[in-house]
């Protein structure tokens, strides 16, 4: 059981107000004194661009606004993790050694949390067992029940956007065929005379229906290219907007075959039902007589 | 007599990707009101293209064009459309009645264009299907009706608007014998009662009946008779300078 | 005649017009439920923070109200700074922490509100009444449900649990007197709201003269924004919202569904172009030789353009209302899942109805359609004549 005492990660230094602009200038974070011998902090790329800091400049740390503070030099620049629960938060996230930390926040001999590695999956069942039966004032959950419970928000979000995807593939389908009903109406006059000169009607309904998997597959080759550059765009925004390395679209294997298959399906339908229809009227009628 | 249509020097060419297909060759004619005139000549000859031309639903190449004592070869969209529904009266091979209409409104369509109010056209409408014998079909669409009675609603709505100048593209061609017969004599009573009438026709009766026969072979008339009906005498009207002799 | 004749074409192929009505019925309530979802969220939030009448809210300096567990010392004071302005009509303050009720041999734990009773702005009364002694309580069905008891029982609570002792800073026994639906938690949130007196004692010291958040009224004819800014400077050591920063807060946090809402709703009016555009152009084609015709006879090509319009046009106002039923039912089915975000309030939609926005919605669909057929209907009624009839007479 390894226990991380160094360093620990720590929300809100009373910088920036949840939700507030991340471009506020932290209050509490004022160059130092270049005369103290200064532990080190790390920050994150958005509180140094928000505040122009870089490393090796000297800020003073206070737990509140005119509280004296330590000044500590800063060590390095952390890029933010690409976590879903960070968007939208105009948090700035700060590391101090622990000790530094709750000397400043008048913690005492306190920490929120550990984090605790095990050896292997076994183990950790044994060890969250354990520390449960005995423990004094706190508990221990398994990381992967802690990530089930703050992904509910996520969980929700991606129902809705399955149900989005359910309603665009509906009127996908509706839309393909009444366009393939239109195309395929358009050479009635050709299915006409295909029929009158003796072409059997499974090799109309043939001709169209290969006509149509041959649209849907290269529809659908264009659409993955689409939707891979709408996924690149719409990841380059919301990065941007949200400044985090989280990727929001993820265009996979899996999501381009299943829209070629869909979209292959869809198109087969459509184009033989519309087919059907037309090699079911006399050919005459076709030629509006 | 009052000229209604004057040609001079007409000329059509298609271009044919980087051909040039001359339809009509420098072709020059007058038509007096109220003249029965028929245009014969062998397929390609340039009688469709030179009809065309008169309806103002197509522009020359060259040389001009007069109807009703104005010159139309190089109107705009806008002014020849206003001039084919009022000075023009076209009937087509195949009939071209608008299916979803009956025979009534078919005849009404071009009194709407022209600003009639919806009673006046009406009764205007069903004066002309009683003219061409169709006073009691009125209310039969297209598809229930013959194509020699087809025909009949599409000279009617031809004489809508009373027009200077009634075209024909081959009235006869889609109908049979005794049918043709009878679009015949609708033809020569409209001559009669004052309309001037330009027929495009392969059918020799229909140019029997005519008044003046133009013959045209490749894009050039190569004679015109005026045929006396009483005696069927033949008279030149004025033969068109041989190619050589322009 | 334009209108038989625009009827009459979309009646010649009943199967193909029935699906176009369908495919722009999908497209307008894809686009209803856009608009329903760019606006709803705002609006809907906007009527929750306005449903009791308090136009501000004071929380500590540089919190959201109960963004943080943090607290405003010197509350007491600081109602009375409010409630001295003569433009403030009621100061109503709110202190939350947690209570514990023992059940079953399980403690039970809900949020608690402490309130002044008279003037609160939290909750709504279902059945019972105010509590307005000491030892009264009232409390949701989710607390009932899950602690056993019901209106007019009497409960065990605790406060102020210290984890490592194990103990409680405050016990005490409650009367349930009220229950109650509190207007800003989520539906299935455990929650109580007692006298804010008797949660700061059960509290502790550390409860004594403070409270997480006070909600002020105004009298009628103050300008709010003013006021805020007033208070703001007046009073150091809290930030003052206003209901319309708080909306530019859930705009910001919730821009991803605006946005979402934008790129949809334009795709959706895209999709519905094309197709129109696609079916205009098909029915066009199959009436070349007719529309040639009647330029032959005399009829303008505005008046045909006009006709061809006017199909367009019926096709759009038929499916609006289709659309905008279907759009109706597949936001409420969207609104459901949305529902179940953790802790949202229970009265917010994402997607809400609003007249206006719908209208605008259709009208942009209707119009959208209409311009479609614009361009293939010129076009067809441009074609040289002459040639067309010939074309039309071989094919």
């Amino acid at each position: 059981m390894r226990v991380n005492h160094r360093f620990v990660c720590l929300l809100l230094l009373a910088v920036a107000v949840r939700g507030a602009p991340a471009q506020q200038t932290p209050r509490s974070i004022a160059r130092g004194d270049p005369q103290d011998a200064p532990r080190s902090i790390t920050i994150d790329s958005r509180l140094a661009a928000d505040a122009s800091l870089h490393v090796g400049d000297r800020v003073v740390v206070a737990a509140g606004t005119g509280e004296p503070g330590d000044t500590v030099v800063i060590a390095a620049i952390t890029q933010r993790r690409a976590d879903p629960a960070e968007i939208a938060r105009g948090e700035y996230r700060v590391r101090l050694h622990l000790g530094q930390l709750q000397s400043l926040l008048g913690y005492g001999d306190r920490v929120d949390r550990f984090a605790i590695a095990t050896p292997s999956a076994g183990a950790t069942a044994d060890a969250v067992a354990r520390i449960n039966a005995s423990a004094f004032g706190f508990q221990a959950h398994r990381s992967a029940d802690v990530a089930v419970e703050t992904s509910k928000t996520f969980a929700v979000v991606s129902r809705f956007h399955r149900a989005i995807g359910t309603i665009t593939i509906v009127a996908s389908a509706i839309f393909l065929l009444c366009i393939m009903l239109l195309k395929v109406d358009e050479r009635r006059r050709d299915v006409a005379a295909l029929r009158l000169i003796g072409c059997t009607e499974r090799t109309i309904v043939g001709s169209v229906v290969l006509e149509a998997a041959a649209i849907a597959v290269l529809g659908s080759l264009f659409g993955v290219v689409v939707g891979g550059t709408a996924s690149f765009l719409v990841n380059r925004h919301y990065q941007a907007v949200y400044r985090t390395p989280l990727r929001f679209s993820i265009v996979t294997g899996d999501i381009v075959l299943l829209a070629v298959a869909l979209a292959l399906v869809l198109g087969i339908v459509a184009g033989w039902l519309a087919a059907r229809r037309l090699v079911r009227t006399p050919p005459l009628a076709l030629f509006g007589r | 007599m009052t000229a209604i249509v004057e040609v001079r020097d007409l000329a059509r060419e298609y271009r044919m990707g980087d051909e040039r297909v001359p339809a009509l060759r420098g072709v020059t004619f007058t038509v007096h009101q109220p003249e029965y005139v028929a245009i014969v000549g062998p397929s390609g000859c340039g009688k469709s293209t030179l009809l065309n031309l008169l309806g103002v639903i197509d522009r020359p190449t060259s040389g001009t064009v007069s109807i009703a004592g104005e010159r139309v070869d190089q109107l705009d969209d806008a002014r020849a459309t206003e001039f084919r529904l009022r000075r023009i009266g076209f009937v087509f091979q195949r009939f071209y009645l608008l299916q979803a209409l009956s025979a009534r409104e078919n005849v009404e369509l071009p009194l709407a264009e022209a600003g009639m109010s919806t009673r006046e056209r009406r009764a205007r409408a069903l004066e002309l299907l009683e003219y061409v014998g169709l006073g009691r079909r009125e209310r039969h669409r297209p598809s229930q009706l013959s194509g020699g009675e087809q025909q009949r609603v599409a000279i009617a709505r031809a004489l809508a608007n009373r027009p200077a100048l009634l075209l024909a593209d081959e009235p006869t061609g889609e109908l049979d014998a005794r049918t043709g017969a009878e679009m015949i004599a609708l033809f020569e009573r409209l001559n009669r009662d004052g309309t001037t009438i330009v027929v495009v026709t392969h059918d020799e009766d229909l140019a029997r009946a005519a008044k003046r026969v133009i013959h045209m072979r490749d894009g050039t008339i190569v004679d015109d008779v005026r045929v006396d009906p009483a005696d069927r005498r033949v008279e030149p009207v004025g033969l068109a300078p041989e190619p050589h002799e322009r | 005649m334009l209108a038989t004749l625009a009827l009459a074409s979309l009646l010649r192929h009943r199967t193909r017009t029935v699906l176009a009505i369908l495919g722009v019925a999908v497209s307008a309530a894809m686009l209803l439920d856009m608009v329903m979802l760019s606006s709803g969220m705002r609006e809907s939030f906007r009527g929750l923070l306005l449903s009791q009448g308090f136009q501000l809210r004071l929380s500590p300096r540089g919190t959201l109200p109960f963004d943080t567990e943090a607290t405003i010392r010197g509350a007491d004071s600081l109602l009375a700074v409010l409630r001295a302005r003569p433009t403030v009509a009621v100061a109503s303050p709110v202190l939350g922490g947690q209570l514990h009720f023992p059940s079953r041999g399980a403690t039970v734990t809900a949020s608690a509100l402490g309130v002044e009773p008279a003037v609160q702005g939290d909750y709504e009364l279902v059945a019972g009444r105010q509590p307005t002694a000491a030892n009264e309580i009232v409390a949701n069905d989710a607390t009932l449900r899950a602690i056993g008891h019901s209106l007019g029982d009497t409960v065990h609570a605790a406060a102020g649990y210290d984890p490592q002792l194990r103990t409680y800073s405050g016990e005490r026994t409650l009367r349930i007197v009220g229950r109650v639906r509190f207007i800003y938690l989520a539906l299935d949130q455990r929650a109580v709201a007692l006298p804010i007196g008797t949660l700061r004692a059960m509290g502790g010291p550390a409860s004594a003269d403070r409270i997480s958040l006070a909600m002020v009224k105004l009298r009628p004819g103050a300008e709010v924004e003013r006021e805020r800014a007033a208070l703001h400077a007046l009073l150091p050591r809290v930030t003052v919202t206003s209901t319309a920063q708080a909306l530019e807060q859930v705009d910001q946090r919730l821009s991803y569904f605006r946005q979402l809402a934008v790129i949809l709703g334009s795709v959706s009016l895209v999709v519905g172009f094309l197709l129109v555009t696609t079916l205009v152009t098909v029915s066009v084609n199959e009436r070349i030789g007719e529309i040639a015709v009647m330029r032959a006879i005399g009829v303008h090509r505005w008046r045909i353009v006009g006709q061809i319009l006017l199909e367009s046009s019926a096709l759009m106002v038929i499916a609006a209302p289709l659309g905008l039923a279907l759009g109706l039912v597949t936001a409420r089915w969207l609104d459901s899942i949305l529902a179940r975000f953790p802790g949202l309030p229970e009265r917010i939609d994402f997607f809400l109805f609003q007249p206006r926005a719908a209208w605008t919605a259709l009208g942009l669909l209707v119009i959208s359609g209409i311009l479609a057929g614009v361009y293939p209907s010129w076009r067809s009624a441009s074609l040289p004549i002459a040639v067309t009839l010939r074309q039309e007479a071989v094919g």
